[in-house]
């Protein structure tokens, strides 16, 4: 069969059948670059996958079908702007045949799930304004879409910042209030 | 050589002492050597995984590395020449085009659109050096010196893009777009430049000649008049000329739009109109040459019609899309698609058409009506180049329009009397801030939405706080005068008057980032009726404020001893509710009967509502209103208290106290306030209508009962951009 048309195939398989892991070391690193190098447009040197898995390897997971790499999220954690501990989602891919399914939720939701434990205060990323799917799955975990960023992509599309906030702790009125957060002029960010 | 003789071969030629024999020769202070085995070997021993890296060597930082000879990250591998000279040297952009004077006109032509095609992408949101700049004849300008007319347009091109390059970086509001102003390394300050316009009038008269000179029957020519005719073939010259005539024209008018409009204070804007009158006129030429042109092309014409970038449908001459790449960034710009010609035309009017609607605006001093303009300005979504012209004739000098200070506009919107402007009190620091505070709002309500709705949500913690120091100062004032002359009170009065207009201002902020929200798709269905919620909520306190600013100064112009018959009619009057109060709470019942029918919908069930898994609708309500709870707009207004005014709700008490309804009459009684506002009317009109088909929807669905399955309930905005339509299905 031809090989654009068997990407585009759809692929018959029960839910149960998908085997997910968290990264697990340098052999996974080619099977992530391999798929996000052919769903995505953005050129990503080596460097910046090392970047992601290296220093958040506990973010990063994979989705297997019989031996198939078939999705995967890439993200990382850290501290915004000195103030916010934040989660944020690079990439996510699913191949298009096992797409409609799933999996992209389930990658995502395990990666939100460390966040969460790690004790991450939101989770943010962009999304293209046009790309419903994501829109949709996102929508559905809780994320708003807190700003729309006029032509952020080169092609001109806009994009949304989704942003998850976990509930936070309710404060005991005796303990002193957080300071204000720093809301210094800021460019297209946060 | 077995490898370690090989090695160690290699290894001696490296040392730094001993001269290689590499092909690249040594100079004073390089030695060069071939590298190349010993990365061999180093590649065989690392692991995968491995790293060689310097000590400062961050992870981070590397996501900069670009990998060579990958298209997608080095540019230098696709481009076709490795510099503009090499582009000309090889032909790119021949001078003349053709010695055939018919071809060299024609090719000029699809130049002249090209550029036209280009410049609109420019405008649309790329860069200068991948549309118009990649244009081989404006990149060397010396090379047209000798062809009148490719130089004049090519100046012209030149002197255009930096007049509006510079408009642009004037406004200083283009941090949202700054891809536009780029232009590092481009010729936009030729010398000769500005002398474009005469040297192009020289070309147009030349070319009218011609013109005439075609048209007059071959009896009546003198022999003094032969002139040289624009290309060779009679037949063609004067669809020619037509063709060239029109679009110079288009030029020139084009820059005089500019420098008109860019005069200070507005006082050049009749002539602006004027101007735009003709290019829109030329336009219209120019899209009537298409025919004549597509007939005559030379060639082949491109396949797809639709998307051709010139009106004969031929590719333009002297163009490279990855000419200026070696100035840009080292990454490969992303490739883009020019405009068609077709699109181009269509920018060029509706850029010409609002600007048209900027230089009839009549420069009102009154506030309310320039935000209400600006509001309505922007609902067509205009691009940078007319939102900047808008800006900049806004705000000039700290002036509106370069001719009301500020605080005298202010003083205005605050119903107070100009007398007022001599009083001390206005020197005081927190005025000037307050100025600077309202032309900071005018500047953002020019730009485009997204980056609008961001920057008002941040302004309104500055409103916040100059409210806070008057409210100080005007404690101060009413406090301190025992004496309760004229005189003392006068401070405490204008204070007062000034404190509730900036508290009516801060809440329209409000309302306009909260539905700036709507037409920008930040809110999901399922938010809309939180959403809906809070808007009624700011809108009243709005309409509060707003009747507060209407009596308190009808008062005070009471006070002021002009004794009047307090007649019957002038009691009903005082009564009666201004036409723009009114306005407001038809709005408010349509918020309160959307938000109310929206949580009734999901007590009852009518609308399912799956829940997220990591968080509810109270951390959702948090990020949505952060801003306006930040600034406290309103004040004791939380999600508990949404959650109470929602909670209780059910399709038979929304049916009872039907909002709908309300908005209804309330938009009928006051349609003849607005008779001579035909954008207000307008809008009334939507409402009642919006509000017409909602009482019949929720009439609908409350007969058809609460659990009825076959019901599909959603909202549409399908009348009015944020209030939306109830659409009720049977599936």
């Amino acid at each position: 069969m031809d090989e654009a048309l068997e990407r585009e195939k759809k692929e018959e398989f029960d839910a149960s059948e998908v085997e997910y892991v968290s990264y697990g070391g340098e052999h996974h690193l080619p099977l992530i670059m391999n798929l996000v190098d052919q769903e995505l447009s953005e050129p990503y040197s080596i460097f910046t996958y090392r970047y992601f898995v290296y220093l958040w390897p506990q973010l990063s997971f994979l989705a297997f079908h019989k031996g198939k790499c078939v999705g995967t999220v890439v993200c990382k954690m850290g501290d915004h702007r000195n103030s916010t501990f934040r989660g944020y989602i690079a990439m996510l891919v699913v191949i298009k045949p096992y797409r409609g399914r799933g999996i992209a939720t389930e990658l995502v939701t395990r990666s939100i799930q460390v966040m969460m434990e790690s004790g991450c205060e939101e989770v943010t990323l962009e999304a293209e304004v046009t790309n419903k799917g994501a829109l949709a799955l996102y929508g559905r975990l809780g994320f708003i879409r807190a700003k729309r960023l006029f032509h952020y992509y080169l092609n001109g599309v806009d994009a949304f910042r989704l942003k998850l906030l976990f509930p936070q702790p309710e404060l005991h009125p005796s303990l002193p209030m957080m300071a204000d957060r720093d809301d210094a002029q800021e460019r297209e960010d946060c | 050589m077995d490898w370690k003789s090989t090695e160690q071969a290699s290894m001696e030629r490296h040392a730094p002492n001993h001269s290689s024999s590499s092909s690249i020769p040594a100079t004073e202070n390089t030695v060069w050597a071939d590298a190349s085995p010993l990365l061999e070997t180093v590649c065989k021993e690392l692991r995968d995984g491995e790293l060689i890296h310097g000590d400062n060597f961050n992870l981070y930082a590397a996501m900069s590395a670009l990998e060579i000879m990958d298209p997608k990250m080095d540019s230098g591998i696709i481009n076709k020449y490795a510099s503009v000279d090499e582009a000309i040297e090889d032909g790119l952009a021949p001078v003349p085009i053709s010695i055939d004077k018919t071809v060299d006109v024609q090719c000029i032509i699809d130049i002249i659109d090209h550029l036209l095609a280009c410049e609109a992408t420019w405008h649309k949101g790329h860069s200068l050096a991948q549309t118009v700049f990649s244009c081989a004849y404006l990149v060397r300008p010396e090379r047209t010196l000798s062809h009148a007319l490719l130089d004049s347009y090519c100046k012209v091109i030149r002197a255009t893009c930096k007049a509006v390059t510079t408009i642009v970086s004037d406004a200083r509001t283009h941090e949202e777009e700054d891809l536009f102003t780029m232009s590092y390394g481009l010729p936009l300050n030729v010398e000769g430049d500005e002398k474009c316009l005469s040297l192009l009038n020289a070309v147009e008269e030349n070319i009218s000649r011609q013109l005439r000179a075609c048209k007059a029957p071959l009896s009546k020519r003198k022999p003094l008049e032969d002139i040289e005719p624009l290309q060779t073939n009679f037949d063609l010259e004067e669809g020619y000329c037509k063709a060239l005539l029109c679009r110079l024209r288009f030029r020139k008018h084009f820059c005089h739009v500019l420098t008109c409009m860019r005069r200070p204070q507005g006082r050049g804007l009749e002539l602006a109109r004027k101007h735009i009158a003709s290019c829109i006129s030329e336009l219209g030429s120019i899209l009537n040459s298409a025919e004549f042109l597509m007939f005559n092309a030379y060639g082949t014409c491109e396949d797809g019609t639709e998307d051709r970038t010139t009106a004969s449908g031929r590719q333009a001459i002297g163009f490279d899309a990855n000419l200026n790449s070696r100035i840009s960034a080292p990454t490969p710009p992303r490739s883009i698609k020019i405009l068609s010609w077709k699109k181009a035309i269509k920018y060029f009017e509706n850029l010409l058409h609002h600007l048209d609607i900027i230089c009839s605006y009549p420069l009102d001093p009154s506030l309310d009506a320039l935000l209400h303009f600006v509001a309505q300005f922007q609902k067509a979504q205009p691009d940078l180049v007319a939102r900047v012209h808008l800006q900049l004739l806004l705000v000039q000098d700290g002036k509106l329009y370069g001719r009301y200070p500020i605080l005298a506009v202010i003083i205005r919107a605050a119903r107070l009397t100009e007398v007022i402007m001599r009083h001390d009190i206005l020197k005081n620091e927190y005025f000037v801030q307050l100025g600077q505070i309202v032309i900071n709002m005018l500047k953002i309500l020019c730009t485009n939405a997204a980056w609008q709705r961001r920057k008002l949500g941040k302004i309104l913690q500055d409103w916040r706080a100059i409210y806070s120091q008057l409210e100080l100062a005007f404690r101060k004032e009413s406090g301190e005068g025992s004496s309760i002359s004229n005189g003392e009170n006068a401070s405490a009065g204008i204070l007062k008057h000034i404190l509730i207009w900036v508290e009516e201002q801060t809440y329209w902020i409000a309302h306009r980032f909260l539905v700036l929200g709507f037409e920008l798709e930040l809110y999901s269905p399922s938010e809309y009726c939180m959403v809906y919620w809070y808007l009624s909520v700011v809108l009243i306190r709005l309409a509060e404020k707003k009747h507060l600013k209407m009596t308190v100064s009808d008062g005070s112009a009471k006070q002021k001893g002009k004794k009047r018959k307090d007649s019957p009619k002038d009691l009903a009057r005082e009564a009666r509710i201004p036409p723009a109060i009114s306005f407001l709470q038809c709005q408010i019942c349509l918020a309160e009967g959307l938000a109310l029918l929206l949580a009734a919908l999901r007590n009852e069930l009518i609308v399912l509502q799956s829940p997220s898994p990591f968080n509810s609708e109270h951390e959702r309500f948090l990020q949505h209103f952060e801003l306006l709870q930040k600034a406290c707009i309103p004040d004791l207004i939380s999600y508990p208290s949404f959650k109470e005014s929602t909670s209780c709700a059910r399709i038979s008490s929304v049916v009872m106290y039907n909002y709908f309804k309300d908005a209804q009459k309330i938009a009928k009684e006051v349609k003849s306030s607005f008779l001579n506002d035909p954008d207000r009317s307008a809008e009334l009109r939507i409402l009642e209508q919006v509000a017409e088909h909602n009482s019949v929807a929720l009439n609908v669905i409350s007969r058809a009962g609460a659990l009825d399955p076959s019901l599909k309930v959603s909202f549409e905005f399908i009348h009015h951009p944020y209030f939306a339509t109830v659409v009720v299905k049977r599936s």
